[in-house]
């Protein structure tokens, strides 16, 4: 199983983040994770990662804590933040930098710049880069070890019309090779437009985990099932 | 390691940081050494002391060495590419063993360069002036190695003092508070304590002509000791923490 949280729970002091969150996320499928701000959602993907530690339960990825994986990059590619950046290092050596990390040759570094259309802009200063740039850089990074699963948080964030169309198509892509994608998302509309299965949590709970197609046909839209899986949840 | 290892040599050198604390540092030395050079009177400047604190004038190497192995982690933390780093080689001790051994390198780089600029200043000084130079290799040499010793210790206690604060203007804040008013004060208060604290351990390891001091090899001993234990502590704080 590519992804798995198990009876998963995390606490920052008296704030549960994550509570008792259990769900998979089956391989060669694009499995959306939604939830209201504040819901958990970065948290769950930063356990997922190893990057934050669980209070309780469990967080794995091909059925391991991430940081025991032989070759992490190799299996999966990760997109937390976008300005996750250094603005003064180039987007080229900013790539360079996590190759040598991951142990892939230099040239994998032009060819996943190529893969996101920012071989132009790759010699120029991070700081100079539109958010929709930097999105596509940190997604050239995660592609770097050439990911058998793609964890993203709102990748689609940032981008024009243009842009959302493409990823929408790179991720389809991606999942018709066999592989595995689970995006965090807000944008309804595009979600229910690329994932073939929704992961909904509301204060750290989960609320459903069904095929998009279930939960829309039960309500007009995704975006009516959402509204009223996670009502109540403002304050 | 050696993937991680080279990958954070590139991050050193793709960015500006590390060359500009490298240029104020050089600066510093050659700022210290003209001073030291010029304003004395050429019988002053022939005494072997005066000779040998104009020589002394590249110690300025720790100071930014330690900021520059500060940097090495808290700009990590300030932009975030903690998160990316950690992502690519997920076991922590590596990483901060790796931040260690390249900071310690800067840090060697650092030394060479400015103990260099004193020793060219402070010849071309001694020529110009005509003034025969009084130290010995019995005087030159500690002070070379030890100033370059002193100056890898001192950037790899900033790399464990930047992973146990890291944020990026309080670490830098804290090191020159340390540096300039705690370690001076204490030292002037009860030199016999305040020698063995980091700062001036490090400049007895640099052979810094000072009675009070510590020498070379007691310098270095606790240098060493406080380098370790701030290293071990960083350890607990890397293993322990989320980014």
């Amino acid at each position: 199983m590519p992804v798995s949280a198990v009876e998963l729970t995390k606490r920052f002091g008296d704030v549960t983040a994550v509570s008792e969150l259990s769900f998979d996320v089956e391989a060669g499928t694009i499995t959306g994770f939604l939830g209201p701000n504040g819901a958990g959602k970065t948290t769950t993907l930063r356990l997922l990662l190893g990057l934050a530690a669980p209070t309780h339960g469990r967080a794995l990825v091909f059925g391991q804590p991430y940081a025991e994986l032989e070759w992490p990059a190799r299996r999966v590619g990760a997109v937390l933040e976008a300005a996750d950046l250094h603005p003064g290092r180039t987007g080229r050596d900013h790539l360079r930098v996590l190759a040598r990390a991951v142990r892939v040759p230099p040239s994998r570094v032009d060819e996943v710049l190529a893969l996101v259309d920012l071989a132009a802009a790759a010699d120029r200063r991070a700081a100079a880069y539109s958010l929709g740039m930097r999105q596509r850089l940190a997604l050239a990074a995660a592609l770097l070890g050439d990911p058998e699963l793609l964890i993203l948080d709102e990748p689609a964030n940032g981008l024009d019309p243009e842009g959302v169309r493409w990823l929408r198509d790179f991720l389809r892509a991606f999942a018709t090779q066999g592989r595995t994608v689970f995006v965090s998302s807000h944008h309804l509309a595009e979600v229910a437009q690329t994932v073939e299965r929704v992961v909904i949590i509301k204060h750290g709970r989960l609320v459903a985990d069904v095929p998009l197609s279930e939960l829309v046909a039960e309500s007009s839209s995704l975006e009516d099932a959402f509204l009223d899986l996670t009502a109540g949840s403002r304050p | 390691m050696t993937h991680q290892l080279s990958s954070e040599l590139l991050k050193l050198r793709t960015t500006r940081t590390v060359a500009a604390l490298l240029l104020a540092a050089a600066g510093l030395t050659l700022l210290g050494t003209l001073i030291e050079g010029l304003s004395r009177t050429a019988g002053e400047l022939a005494q072997e002391d005066a000779q040998r604190t104009m020589f002394s004038a590249g110690i300025s190497a720790v100071f930014f060495a330690t900021l520059a192995g500060l940097i090495v982690v808290t700009s990590e933390f300030r932009y975030g590419t903690i998160r990316p780093t950690l992502l690519a080689e997920p076991r922590r001790r590596i990483v901060l063993a790796a931040k260690l051994l390249v900071a310690a390198l800067a840090g060697v780089l650092f030394a060479i360069v400015c103990v260099g600029i004193a020793f060219g200043g402070g010849l071309a000084i001694l020529a110009a002036r005509d003034i025969h130079a009084a130290v010995s290799a019995a005087h030159i040499t500690p002070l070379v190695f030890g100033t370059i010793a002193s100056s890898a210790l001192g950037a790899m206690l900033g790399v464990a003092v930047g992973t146990l604060i890291r944020n990026q203007a309080g670490a830098i804040v804290a090191i020159a508070a340390y540096a300039f008013l705690v370690d001076a004060a204490l030292f002037a208060a009860a030199p016999s304590v305040g020698r063995f604290l980091p700062g001036k351990a490090g400049d007895a390891l640099a052979a810094r002509p000072d009675e009070l001091l510590l020498g070379p090899g007691a310098g270095a001993a606790m240098l060493i000791a406080w380098t370790l234990a701030f290293v071990a502590a960083a350890v607990v704080r890397s293993d322990r923490s989320d980014v």
